[in-house]
């Protein structure tokens, strides 16, 4: 048959057309006549066929028009459009023959409503993580406070990860960075980071991951939108800190994570204590140590003086002559191990089975006794007196 | 199984270490076990912390079996 546009040699004997050739001759001449274009409506009757294709109808208060997007084509939107959602849609007029219908081939769906189809479909995936109790604030797990292992998923080569590693450097070099690296947006970057996300689990040792990127449009920071990647995060099996760079917009990924940071500069130093601060309170620890065992050691040596009446000449000697210093011990003991304590003058008054006598009674008239000095034992005894 | 312990664990015990001494109720010659392992720890967590230095490795996919 062939060219729909030859109009006589389409009719048949008795003058009438055929279905077929009428719509196949509507189709040509709408299709000549209309240009693909923009138009405006309210999306209603939205039906998505196994196939994946869509079909729903435009309409505004006079007409109506019924439209196809393909699977090919709505693959790259982030949902579907809800029913009574104004839209606009770019597509091709045409006839759909096996129908006889009137249609549009859509190509790109767009909403400004509410944000639009970004917004909407950002707003489906947190109820979907809700209703799941994702976003439950009492899930949020403490980062711990040493770690060793940080694991960092990001692009290899933007200043997101150079970031992190100068901040990690200088905060808290104890600690070794594991690089995750995947693509952070467009085709892929999705997987690529739900996979890595779930590979935390094989790193032995882990105590933390970050996740994230630098700033970037909207756009570029959807893959943190994305369902899928946050419910990967949230079953990560160690904390996460989310770490997009944006200063307004909280992704699905900073809602599920465990510590949320503006930047990732800002996500190693909230994964990292600070070695300064660690080393200062190493020292006030330092300090408390000495001065507790210096107590420990007055007491000690104070119960021991009582017994000086019943105690050897050569102890008491020792005990008094080194009462005095005690004092002067406390909080300079840091650098002292007991031997050198001992080096000191105190002496330590011990029985036959090496138990340290601490109490007046322990000293029995004519117990023998071992006192342990600097460089060596002494036997002694008490008094029988 | 015996590891090395975390820096955690390490700084764990040793504000133990400092508690019990502090509350007294230890014998002396508890207290001067303590203070030993109490210093010996001192100086093994002050050298982790300054002879370390920043270590970066990069996994890819399924090769994270470290």
């Amino acid at each position: 048959m062939g060219d729909g546009l030859d109009l006589f040699a389409a009719a048949s004997a008795e003058g009438a057309w055929t279905v077929g050739e009428v719509t196949r001759r509507a189709r040509a001449v709408l299709e000549a006549g209309l240009p693909p274009l923009w138009v405006r409506g309210e999306v209603s009757g939205f039906k998505r066929w196994q196939s994946g294709h869509w079909y729903f109808g435009l309409r505004d208060r006079s007409a109506q028009i019924r439209c196809v997007m393909f699977a090919k084509e709505n693959r790259r939107l982030p949902t579907e459009p809800a029913d009574g959602m104004q839209v606009f849609v770019f597509g091709r007029p045409t006839v759909w023959e096996e129908k006889g219908e009137f249609r549009l081939t859509v190509t790109e769906l767009l909403s400004t409503e509410g944000g639009g189809l970004w917004q909407l479909a950002l707003e489906k995936a947190k109820a979907a993580l809700a209703r799941d109790g994702l976003l439950d604030p009492r899930r949020k797990r403490p980062l711990p406070p040493y770690p060793e292992r940080i694991a960092v998923i990001t692009s290899p080569d933007a200043a997101a990860l150079r970031d992190i590693m100068a901040v990690v450097g200088r905060r808290w070099p104890v600690a070794e960075l594991i690089v995750l690296p995947t693509r952070v947006q467009g085709d892929g970057a999705e997987l690529e980071i739900t996979r890595a996300v779930a590979a935390l689990g094989a790193i032995a040792g882990l105590d933390v991951a970050i996740v994230g990127r630098g700033g970037g449009s909207k756009e570029d920071l959807w893959t943190f939108n994305s369902e899928r990647v946050a419910r990967a995060i949230a079953a990560a099996p160690v904390p996460v800190i989310s770490a997009v760079g944006h200063e307004t917009d909280v992704t699905l990924c900073d809602l599920v994570a465990d510590h949320r940071a503006a930047t990732p500069s800002a996500a190693a130093a909230a994964a990292t204590p600070d070695r300064t601060e660690v080393m200062e309170g190493l020292t006030h620890l330092d300090v408390r140590l000495g001065r507790a065992v210096a107590a420990r050691i007055t007491s000690g040596t104070q119960r021991l003086d009582r017994a000086q009446d019943r105690a050897s000449d050569a102890m008491a000697l020792r005990l008094e002559r080194y009462d005095h210093r005690i004092a002067a011990l406390s909080g300079r003991l840091d650098a002292l191990s007991p031997l050198k304590i001992l080096a000191r003058g105190y002496a330590l008054a011990r029985d036959d089975a090496g138990r340290v006598l601490r109490r007046v009674e322990q000293f029995a008239p004519g117990l023998g006794f071992r006192l342990r000095v600097s460089d060596g034992d002494i036997a002694a005894r008490v008094r029988e007196s | 199984m015996a590891r090395t312990p975390t820096f955690a664990e390490q700084l764990e015990r040793l504000e133990e270490i400092v508690r019990r001494l502090e509350s007294q109720d230890v014998d002396l010659d508890q207290s001067l076990a303590l203070f030993e392992e109490g210093i010996e720890r001192m100086r093994a967590i002050r050298e982790r912390l300054t002879a370390a230095e920043a270590k970066v490795r990069q996994v890819l996919g399924d090769d994270v079996d470290a």
